[in-house]
C-alpha cells in the first residue's frame, strides 16, 4: 500500500477564476427535447456549466486565478518558491505551460516551476507533490493550479460528454508552517489497464495527428468525434467510479484510523451526483458534510475539489480547523484520497474571466 | 444466484417498461426506454446486487437478459 504523511504544511488561501459563459444543459441543441435534458440533469444532477471561449486557455483563467490569489493573500510574485501546474489542457505539446507562467505570472527565474498533467485526481495528487517539496523546509510559500478547459478538448457534437464538463482553474496557497499545520495524510491508487476509459487517442507520439485524425466521424447515432478529442467510455468510467474511490477513502479511514464522526468535510471529485452520492454512501458521512458545486459548474476535472471549496466552503473554511477528506478519481485510470484539516483559509469570491 | 431475480432487479432499472415485457430472452437494448443512462443504472444495480462490476463491453457483448446474468454468474464465481 502506498501511503504518505506530510507534515509542517497548511492550506493558506483559495482562488479560483471561471469563463463568463454559462452553457445551460436544458438548452443545448444536442437533445431531441427538454424532456432528454431534463432525464440527464435529474441522473447527474450537473445542470449547467461554463465555458471558455476559443482564444481562452486554461493558463489565461489560471493567470486571473493566480493573480486574485496574491492579491487576497498580500504575497509578491516574487514570494513564491514553487509553482505546480496541474492541467492537461496544455498550452502547446511544448515546452511546459508552467514555464510560460513563469514569466506571465512574473515568478521568480530560480522558482521551482513544473506540470502536473493529471486529471481527476490531479489536486489530490499535486497537494501530496508540492506539500511533501515544501515540507523539507526550504520552500516557504507555494501555488497549487489545477485548471483545465474541458469544453476545448472535447467534442461539441459528442452528447456523452457536453453536458457534463466544464471549464475553471483554481489556485491553492500553500505555506510551509511547522506552528499551524497539522499533518496530511495520502492514500494513492492506478488501474492503468483502464487507460482507454478516458483517454484522446491522437496528438501522442502513438498516435501523432493525421489527417484522418482531424476528420469529424459519428460513432453512434448523434454522437460525434475526431482522433483527437478527449472520449469518455461512460459505462467503464462509470463502473470504476462507483468502485475504487469508496475503496480508497475506506483503506484511508483505516490505514490512518480516522474517526468519521470527527469529519467535517467530504470533498469529492464532482463526476455527477448520483456516482458522488454513492461514495458518500459508502463512507458513512452525513450529506450536510458533503458539499457539491457540479450543478453550477459541471465536472471540471482536476479543479472540481478545489472549485468546490472556494464556491461552497468559504465561510466554513475560513473560521476554525475543519477535519477534511478529499477524493479525486478519474482519467488514468488513476485516483487518490487525502485527509487533512484546514482553518483560517482566505478564499475570495469566484474570479469572472 | 436466480435468474428471475435477476430479471426483477434488471425490470426494476425502467420506469415506463411494462414489467411483463422482461423475460431472459428480451434483447434489452431494442427497448424503446434503453439508453446509456439505463446501462449506467444496470451496472450498478449489479454492483449493489451482486457485488461485482461489468464494463461497457459486457453490456455491449449481451444480447439477452439471460447473456448479461451469465457474465455476471462467472464474475460472482471468480
Amino acid at each position: 500500500m502506498s501511503q504518505l504523511t506530510i507534515n509542517n504544511v497548511r492550506i493558506a488561501g483559495m482562488s479560483a477564476c471561471v469563463p463568463a459563459t454559462v452553457e445551460d444543459n436544458r438548452t443545448l441543441p444536442i437533445y431531441k427535447d427538454e424532456n432528454d435534458a431534463l432525464k440527464v440533469i435529474a441522473s447527474t444532477g450537473i445542470e449547467r456549466h461554463h465555458k471558455a471561449d476559443d482564444a481562452t486557455t486554461a493558463s489565461d483563467l489560471t493567470v486571473k486565478a493566480v493573480e486574485g490569489l496574491l492579491a487576497q493573500m498580500g504575497w509578491e510574485p516574487q514570494d513564491i518558491d514553487c509553482f505546480a501546474y496541474v492541467c492537461t489542457s496544455r498550452d502547446y505539446i511544448a515546452p511546459q505551460t508552467a514555464c510560460v507562467l513563469q514569466d506571465r505570472l512574473h515568478l521568480r527565474n530560480d522558482c521551482c516551476v513544473f506540470d502536473l498533467p493529471f486529471g481527476c485526481s490531479g489536486w489530490v495528487y499535486g497537494m501530496s507533490i508540492v506539500g511533501s517539496m515544501m515540507s523539507h523546509g526550504t520552500l516557504k510559500r507555494a501555488i497549487l493550479v489545477a485548471a483545465e478547459t474541458n469544453t476545448r478538448n472535447r467534442n461539441p457534437l459528442d452528447t456523452a460528454v457536453r453536458p457534463l464538463f466544464g471549464d475553471a482553474a483554481t489556485a491553492t496557497a500553500l505555506e510551509y508552517d511547522p506552528e499551524r499545520s497539522r499533518p496530511m495524510n495520502f492514500m494513492y491508487g492506478v488501474d492503468g489497464s483502464g487507460f482507454d476509459a478516458v483517454w484522446a487517442p491522437y496528438g501522442g507520439m502513438r498516435n501523432p495527428v493525421t489527417r484522418e485524425a482531424l476528420e469529424e466521424k459519428e460513432v453512434a447515432p448523434g454522437v460525434f468525434r475526431r482522433g483527437i478529442d478527449m472520449i469518455v467510455n461512460g459505462m467503464d468510467v462509470f463502473g470504476f467510479a462507483i468502485k475504487q474511490p469508496p475503496l480508497s477513502l475506506k483503506e484511508l479511514i483505516a490505514t490512518f484510523s480516522i474517526d468519521v464522526e470527527t469529519v467535517d468535510l467530504l470533498l469529492l471529485h464532482q463526476a455527477n451526483k448520483f456516482i458522488d452520492e454513492k461514495i458518500r454512501k459508502a463512507v458513512k458521512i452525513a450529506p450536510e458534510k458533503t458539499p457539491y458545486c457540479l450543478e453550477e459548474y459541471g465536472n471540471v476535472t482536476s479543479a472540481s475539489i478545489p472549485l468546490t471549496m472556494v464556491t461552497r466552503c468559504r465561510e466554513q473554511l475560513a473560521g476554525e480547523e475543519k477535519h477534511c477528506l478529499a477524493c479525486g478519481f478519474g482519467v488514468g485510470l488513476a485516483w487518490a484520497s487525502m485527509e487533512f484539516y484546514a482553518g483560517d483559509v482566505k478564499i475570495d469570491e469566484v474570479i469572472t474571466y | 444466484m436466480n435468474i428471475q431475480d435477476f430479471i426483477d432487479n434488471f425490470a426494476n432499472q425502467f420506469d415506463d417498461t411494462d414489467k411483463a415485457v422482461f423475460t431472459s430472452e428480451t434483447n434489452f437494448k431494442q427497448l424503446d426506454e434503453w439508453s446509456s443512462l439505463t446501462a449506467l443504472s444496470i451496472i450498478a444495480m449489479v454492483d449493489d446486487e451482486y457485488n461485482v462490476i461489468i464494463k461497457g463491453s459486457d453490456i455491449i457483448n449481451s444480447e439477452t437478459i439471460q447473456d448479461l446474468f451469465e457474465i455476471v454468474v462467472k464474475k460472482v464465481r471468480k
